[in-house]
C-alpha cells in the first residue's frame, strides 16, 4: 500500500451467487491507489464492473476479499454503524438520478449530513446557503426536487455531497441522465472542484468528460485493463 | 441529538407532502380506533351507570337509612326525623313503609266464582305524597291517570310491571293483573284484612324499585297493616348537591343516629353486584375496544410499512450519505405518532364535545336503562397513552424492518 494514497485497494474481488449455484466473478482482484486531490475517472463497457468497483470503493457495498483503506482507515474492518459515520465524515456521494429526498428543499437536501454531523441549524442552513450558490443554485433554495429541472438537481446533490468537504468524492455516471448541455455544466463544476483540491473518483461512459481526468482507469470483465 | 432532529425533519416533511386525503383518511381511522377504545367501554359501563343513576334518582337518593341488622323497623323514626329537619344540608327527605300485600283486581265483574281470580302478589309502600315526591318526583312519572294526592284516601298508585300490557315482555317473571285502569278499583288484602282502593295513577320508570311497587299514603299503609309504632322501613335523603353525602353520613353518626338504624350513603347501600358489573363490563368494554388497538396498530404497521418500503431507495440514500439508521427508523415513528397523536385527540374532542353531551342528552333506550356514555378522565388518558405506545412500535417495526436492509441493496433496488 502506498503511503501516500488516499484509497489503496489490494485484491479487491467481489462475486455474485450461492454456492452450489452459479456464480459470477463481476470484479477480479482489483489493485487500485489514489492520491490525495487527483481526479480519477473509472471507465468501461456495461458488465465490465466500474460501478461494482466504486461501491467496493465507496464503502456501500463489501468485497468478497481483498483490503480495502481510506485515509489511513482498514474501511473493512468497520461495522454497519461505523462505515455510515465514515461516509458521512469522509466522504460524498454523487449519484446518476441525484437522489435527492423529494420531500426536502434543495437547502434542506443540503443541510442533512450537515444536520447529522452535529451543527446547529442555523449553521447548516449558512453552510447548505453556501454550498448550493457555489454550485450556481443560490435561486432555487426552497425549492423542491420535483420543481428543478435534471440539471438542477444534479447540481443540488453535488453540494449536498461537497457541503462538508468530504476527503473523496465519488460520483456514479453523474452524467448520464443529463442533456449534454447540463452534463457539460455538471462535468465543469467538478473540475472546478478538483482545480480546489478535491479527491475524486467518477465513473463514466463519455471519454468527453473523461479526458479532463488527471487518470482514466480502463475496466474489462472485472479487471484494470489499463 | 442529532438522529432527533433529522428523524423529526424527515418525518414532518414526509406528512406535510403526503396527500392530503391519505393523511386524513389515515387520521380518520386512528379516531375510530380510539373511539372503539373509549366509547366501547363507556356505552357498556354506562348502560349500568345509568341504570345506577336512574336508582339513585328515583328511588335511593344520597342517603339511605335502614333498619339495623338486629332489628325488623328504623328505631325511633320520628326522632331521626327531627334531627333531619335540623340538617340544612338536607334538601329533602321521606319516609317509606314497606310490606307485601295481595292485590285482586276484576272481581266485581267475576261471573265463574271456580275461575282463576286475577291477583298479584305485590310490594307496597307507605310514602308521605309530597315528601317523596321532594326526593324522588314520583309524580313525573305517572304515565297514566294522576299522582297521588295527600288530602285524599282510598287511592293507590300502581308500579307498571304490575299491569299485564306492561308485564307481558317479562313472561310469568312476576304477578301482573289485567285490564287495570285509573279509576279501576282493586282490592288490597293483608292477611285476613282487605281494603278497597281506587287506582289513581300508572308509574312508569325503568327503575325496578319504582315500576315493581304500589304506593299508598302512609296513614293508610300503617292503620291497614297495624304498624302503629311508626317504625319505618326506610328513610331516603338527598342532600345539597355541593355537600358530600359522607358528610352527612357523618354527621348523623355523631348525632348517635347510627344506634338507631344503618346509615349508609348510596354508594355503600348500592347492592355489591352492580359495582361488579361495572368493573366486568369495564374489562369487557376494554378488552373489545383492545381489538380496536390490534386493527389500528396493524393499520399503522401496513401504512408505514408500505410507505418505508415504497421509499427504500430513498433510506438506502440516506445511509449511503451518512444519516444513521436511527435517524431513518424515528422519521416513521414520527409519522405513526402523529396520526395516532391526531387522530385520538380529535376522538377525544369528538368524545368529550359531542358524544358524551349527546347521549346525555338523548340516552340509548334499553329494556332496564337509559344508557348514557360513561367516559372517565382518567380512563380515557390510560387509554390515550396506551394507544400512542403502541402505535409507535407499530410504526416502528416496520421502519426497522426496511432499513436495516444492505444499504445497496435498497439503493440499486435488489
Amino acid at each position: 500500500m502506498s503511503t501516500e494514497s488516499l484509497i489503496s485497494a489490494r485484491g479487491i474481488e467481489r462475486t455474485f451467487g450461492k454456492e452450489g449455484g452459479v456464480i459470477t466473478h463481476v470484479l477480479k482482484g482489483i489493485d487500485l491507489d489514489v492520491a490525495p486531490g487527483e481526479f480519477v475517472a473509472i471507465m468501461g463497457k456495461s458488465g465490465a464492473g466500474k460501478s461494482t468497483l466504486l461501491y467496493q470503493l465507496s464503502l456501500l457495498d463489501v468485497p468478497t476479499a481483498g483490503t480495502l483503506s481510506i485515509a489511513g482507515t482498514d474501511a473493512l474492518g468497520l461495522s454497519e454503524n461505523e462505515k455510515t459515520s465514515f461516509r458521512l465524515w469522509t466522504l460524498g456521494f454523487i449519484f446518476q438520478d441525484y437522489a435527492l429526498i423529494p420531500d426536502l428543499t434543495s437547502r434542506e437536501n443540503v443541510m442533512l449530513p450537515l444536520l447529522m454531523r452535529g451543527m446547529t441549524w442555523a449553521q447548516a442552513s449558512a453552510d447548505a446557503d453556501v454550498a448550493l450558490t457555489k454550485v450556481g443554485m443560490g435561486h432555487r433554495l426552497n425549492n423542491h426536487p420535483a420543481a428543478l429541472s435534471g440539471g438542477e438537481q444534479q447540481r443540488v446533490s453535488i453540494a449536498r455531497a461537497v457541503a462538508g468537504n468530504p476527503r473523496i468524492l465519488f460520483a456514479d455516471e453523474p452524467t448520464a441522465n443529463l442533456d449534454s448541455v447540463s452534463g457539460r455544466q455538471v462535468i465543469d463544476l467538478m473540475g472546478e472542484l478538483h482545480k480546489a483540491g478535491q479527491t475524486i473518483v467518477m465513473v463514466t461512459h463519455e471519454e468527453e468528460y473523461a479526458a479532463g481526468c488527471d487518470r482514466i482507469i480502463r475496466m474489462e470483465d472485472g479487471r484494470i485493463v489499463l | 441529538m442529532q438522529s432527533i432532529r433529522i428523524g423529526l425533519l424527515l418525518g414532518l416533511r414526509q406528512i406535510q407532502r403526503a396527500s392530503r386525503w391519505t393523511t386524513g383518511l389515515i387520521i380518520f381511522v386512528m379516531m375510530l380506533t380510539f373511539l372503539n377504545l373509549v366509547a366501547v367501554s363507556g356505552i357498556l359501563v354506562g348502560l349500568i351507570e345509568g341504570a345506577v343513576r336512574a336508582v339513585k334518582e328515583q328511588s335511593l337518593g344520597d342517603i339511605v337509612i335502614t333498619p339495623l341488622d338486629t332489628e325488623e323497623r328504623i328505631l325511633e323514626t320520628e326522632r331521626i326525623e327531627s334531627e333531619l329537619n335540623t340538617i340544612p344540608e338536607i334538601a329533602s327527605f321521606t319516609v317509606r313503609y314497606k310490606a307485601g300485600a295481595v292485590l285482586e283486581a276484576n272481581y266485581r265483574e267475576r261471573r265463574d266464582l271456580r275461575g282463576e281470580r286475577d291477583t298479584a302478589n305485590i310490594n307496597i309502600t307507605g310514602i308521605d305524597p309530597a315528601k317523596e315526591d321532594e326526593v324522588t318526583h314520583l309524580s313525573t312519572y305517572v304515565s297514566e291517570g294522576e299522582y297521588l294526592d295527600p288530602n285524599e284516601q282510598g287511592y293507590i298508585l300502581m308500579g307498571k310491571y304490575y299491569l299485564d300490557r306492561y308485564a307481558e315482555q317479562f313472561g310469568s317473571a312476576f304477578d301482573s293483573l289485567s285490564d287495570v285502569y285509573p279509576g279501576d278499583v282493586v282490592r288490597l288484602t293483608v292477611g285476613d284484612t282487605s281494603k278497597e282502593f281506587i287506582v289513581k295513577g300508572i308509574v312508569s320508570t325503568k327503575v325496578d324499585e319504582v315500576s315493581l311497587n304500589t304506593y299508598i299514603p302512609e296513614k293508610e299503609f300503617r292503620r291497614l297493616f297495624n304498624r302503629l309504632d311508626h317504625g319505618a322501613d326506610q328513610i331516603v335523603a338527598k342532600v345539597e348537591s355541593e355537600v358530600e353525602p359522607a358528610r352527612i353520613q357523618t354527621i348523623l353518626t355523631d348525632l348517635g343516629q347510627d344506634d338507631l338504624a344503618k346509615i349508609e350513603t348510596f354508594e355503600q347501600a348500592q347492592p355489591k353486584f352492580i359495582t361488579d358489573i361495572k368493573n366486568t363490563f369495564d374489562v369487557l368494554g376494554t378488552f373489545i375496544g383492545s381489538i380496536g388497538i390490534v386493527v389500528g396498530s396493524i393499520t399503522i404497521f401496513i401504512i408505514v410499512f408500505i410507505n418505508a418500503l415504497s421509499r427504500r431507495r430513498q433510506i438506502g440514500i440516506l445511509k449511503a450519505i451518512g444519516i444513521e439508521r436511527r435517524a431513518i427508523e424515528l422519521a416513521y415513528v414520527v409519522q405513526a405518532a402523529f396520526y395516532s397523536f391526531t387522530g385520538s385527540v380529535l376522538g377525544v374532542l369528538l368524545t368529550y364535545l359531542v358524544l358524551v353531551p349527546y347521549f346525555d342528552a338523548n340516552p340509548i333506550n334499553f329494556p332496564f336503562s337509559d344508557g348514557i356514555l360513561l367516559v372517565e378522565p382518567l380512563g380515557t388518558a390510560i387509554r390515550f397513552v396506551t394507544l400512542f405506545v403502541i402505535t409507535l412500535f407499530a410504526g416502528l417495526i416496520p421502519a426497522w424492518l426496511i432499513a436495516r436492509q444492505n444499504t445497496l441493496n435498497a439503493i440499486l433496488g435488489r
